[in-house]
């Protein structure tokens, strides 16, 4: 009888296994990320989705009037909120819904009453002013304060923001100020007269200035 | 025909395995066949409403409100959907039936997690079953906000916007995140048929096979047992058989439990979404998320703002309110049986009052979940004018620590009253029979 003698293999029944299970878990891992990724659909930066650009008009976003140019005469100290009108490839009307960050808070209030750090000068005559309507907390649409003329109030963790000065956070968790928008007189109407000031919910300042470009270079 | 199908399908061995599961009788062993019954309705109306509901946030013409030519009144076909299964013969009922009955399934978890917590029976040999219970609990809240989104009315739009927010608001990934599970920048064209995805398969599939866990691993370890089977019989299990004795108490609390729902809902509407009318700009004054989550939402409320920047990534108070804090609260419920240390198997469900730590930890937990839930009605406090908007974090914030502290320090004075109660009550009988026996 021929006596064999076993040759030590160059692995271990055992590390071969785990090797081989190591292997097909990171495949499959790797796999499935990719599926997670498709589940991400590519944004497309239409126009409708644009921030308000210089020269959009500003309209009501109320049911009631959806769409109707806001005038001068209809400001108050009572918020009215409104969406930027621009123009679609062939120049019709477009109402940029259709990002529902863009809806914005229109304010108007007695001379002198708007100070700093509101950027006067994106003001109309110091009276008129326009602030991204978002909360930079979670992103609900703030409100009027229901206590306060002239405060603002978020309905969703009662974040406060004071119209008058910038919109600064004066109670409750939002990180940051409203953005400013600035505006112009156009007529009876207004018109916006540039990028916000600072980065609106929910764009970080970095993200915020990709997209400035982004509209920039498409609108170009 | 029994011996027909034994032959082929030894239907007495899965008789003796099984169907003869003992079940111990005792009114606190049913919270955990309630939210049973729940899955099952919510299976049950849910495959009948998702017949007619459509889920696609594309804008449609209202039918019931056309508009003019010039100016349709266009809304997401899911809103319109809704509008059109509350129109049909008992829809609103189906409807309210199938909300009314998921408010309920996550109300009798959490009451049967209590019973489980209180009487210690997550101890050796079940923590398993404590892990399972507890992830049951998380997907049968997703499902249920899930549910809340489909119907797509204003407030189930805001409700989606602010999960949107707090899913972007994790550091780093945070805008991928909440791109990938929302189908896009928000409000993504294929948000609703995303959700709709999640609520009627992935969800209830995942809520199934735990479900199925939980069940097959409490048939394998038997129930605790009630304290009266110590005295019966020590160290049998007691309890009447799953068939038939059980099956035809389990039925009658069905049809009870069924009885009750369909009371609810026919007298108490949730969720009118007429009301509430299709999403639009305007705000909703107030608006909370249902209870179970209202503890998180109050922990948002009371935090003060910040915002820190480390690498890159932004670290916000939404982000620590409504993702660290919850996943600190669930990290100590799940860690609940690794602070039990004894190595024997637990046979027998155990008086609260003998374990005053463990109670007094409970009740003091609850009422922290409770005062933050509190927190979550600030902004009425302060429109009811019972805070003002300078001092309600302040006073939220002490109440925070203070109210559990209370509870911790009371619970454990009580106990202890009743605790030498009692052994004053058996001194006193043994005292009177020492004295008889004179
Ligand atoms: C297992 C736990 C479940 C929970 C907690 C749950 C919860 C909810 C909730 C709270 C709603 C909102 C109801 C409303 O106000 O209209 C809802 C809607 C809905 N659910 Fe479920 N559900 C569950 C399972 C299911 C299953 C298994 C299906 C389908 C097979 C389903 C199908 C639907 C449909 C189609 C709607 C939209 C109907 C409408 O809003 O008009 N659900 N669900
Ligand atoms: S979203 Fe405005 S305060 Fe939270």
């Amino acid at each position: 009888m021929t006596r064999y003698r076993k040759q030590d293999p160059e692995i271990t029944r055992r590390r071969f296994i785990n090797a081989a299970m190591g292997t097909t878990a990171t495949v499959g891992i790797v796999s499935l990320v990719g599926v997670l990724g498709t589940a991400n659909p590519v944004f497309r930066l239409t126009r409708d989705k644009m921030p308000p650009v210089e020269g959009d008009i500003l309209v009501h976003a109320s049911a009631s009037k959806e769409g109707e140019p806001i005038k001068i005469s209809e400001l108050s100290e009572q918020l009215v909120r409104a969406w930027p009108m621009g123009k679609d490839k062939e120049g019709n009307k477009l109402i940029r819904k259709g990002d529902p960050n863009n809806v914005l808070a229109i304010y108007r209030f007695p001379k002198g009453q708007i100070v700093a750090p509101t950027h006067l000068d994106a003001t109309i005559d110091g009276e008129i002013v326009a602030y991204s309507d978002i909360c930079t907390h979670a992103g609900c649409s703030v409100s009027d304060d229901d206590q306060q003329e002239g405060q603002m109030k978020c309905p969703c963790h009662s974040g406060q923001y004071d119209p008058k000065r910038g919109c600064i956070v004066v109670g409750g968790p939002p990180p940051r100020a409203l953005a400013q928008l600035p505006i112009k007189q156009d007529g009876e109407g207004l018109v916006v007269g540039g990028f916000f000031l600072e980065n609106p919910y929910p764009f970080t300042e970095s993200e915020w200035e990709a997209r400035k470009e982004a509209v920039k270079a498409q609108l170009a | 025909m029994n011996q027909w199908l034994d032959e082929r399908l030894h239907i007495s061995r899965l008789n003796d395995k099984f169907l003869r599961k003992a079940f111990p009788v005792h009114h606190s062993f049913f919270l955990g066949e309630i939210t049973l019954f729940s899955l099952i309705i919510l299976i049950i109306t849910g495959i009948v409403l998702a017949l007619s509901y459509e889920p696609s946030n594309s804008l449609v013409v209202n039918s019931f409100d056309p508009g003019t030519a010039e100016k349709q009144n266009l809304i997401p076909a899911a809103y319109h959907s809704a509008l059109k299964i509350n129109a049909m013969p008992f829809g609103d009922m189906l409807r309210r039936v199938h909300h009314w009955t998921a408010n309920i399934m996550v109300a009798a978890a959490v009451i049967h997690m209590m019973r489980i917590y209180f009487t210690g029976a997550f101890k050796k040999p079940r923590e398993i079953n404590w892990w399972i219970g507890m992830l049951l609990l998380i997907f049968t809240a997703l499902t249920a906000v899930t549910g809340y989104i489909l119907p797509y009315d204003n407030y189930a739009y805001n409700t989606v916007k602010v999960v949107y927010g707090i899913a972007a608001s994790v550091p780093w990934v945070g805008s991928w995140l909440a791109q990938a599970a929302f189908a896009g920048n928000f409000p993504g064209d294929g948000i609703i048929p995303r959700i709709y995805g999640y609520h009627i398969m992935l969800l209830p599939g995942i809520l199934l096979a735990l479900t199925g866990a939980h069940m097959l691993i409490m048939i394998k370890q038997k129930h605790t047992q009630p304290q009266y089977a110590k005295r019966i019989a020590y160290k049998k299990i007691v309890g009447v058989p799953l068939l038939t004795q059980q099956t035809p108490i389990m039925l009658m609390l069905t049809l009870l439990f069924a009885g009750i729902v369909l009371l609810f809902s026919a007298f108490i509407p949730v969720h009118p979404v007429e009301f509430f009318g299709p999403p639009s700009t305007t705000p909703i004054n107030n608006i909370k998320p249902d209870w179970y989550l209202l503890w998180v939402f109050g922990a948002l409320a009371i935090i003060p703002s910040f915002e820190m920047n480390i690498l890159g990534g932004v670290i916000g108070s939404e982000f620590v309110g409504a993702i660290l804090l919850p996943t600190m609260v669930i990290g100590a419920m799940f860690a609940v049986p690794m602070l039990d240390r004894s190595k024997d198997n637990n046979y027998y469900a155990e008086n609260p009052t003998n374990h005053p730590v463990r109670l007094a930890i409970g009740t003091s937990f609850m009422a922290l979940l409770i005062i933050l839930s509190v927190a979550g009605y600030k902004p009425d406090l302060i429109s009811g004018n019972v805070l003002t908007t300078a001092n309600a974090n302040t006073v939220l914030w002490i109440l925070v620590f203070l109210v559990p502290a209370v509870t911790y320090f009371s619970t454990i004075g009580i106990v202890r009253g009743i605790r030498s109660l009692r052994e004053a009550d058996e001194r006193e009988s043994l005292a009177h029979a020492a004295a008889a026996d004179d």
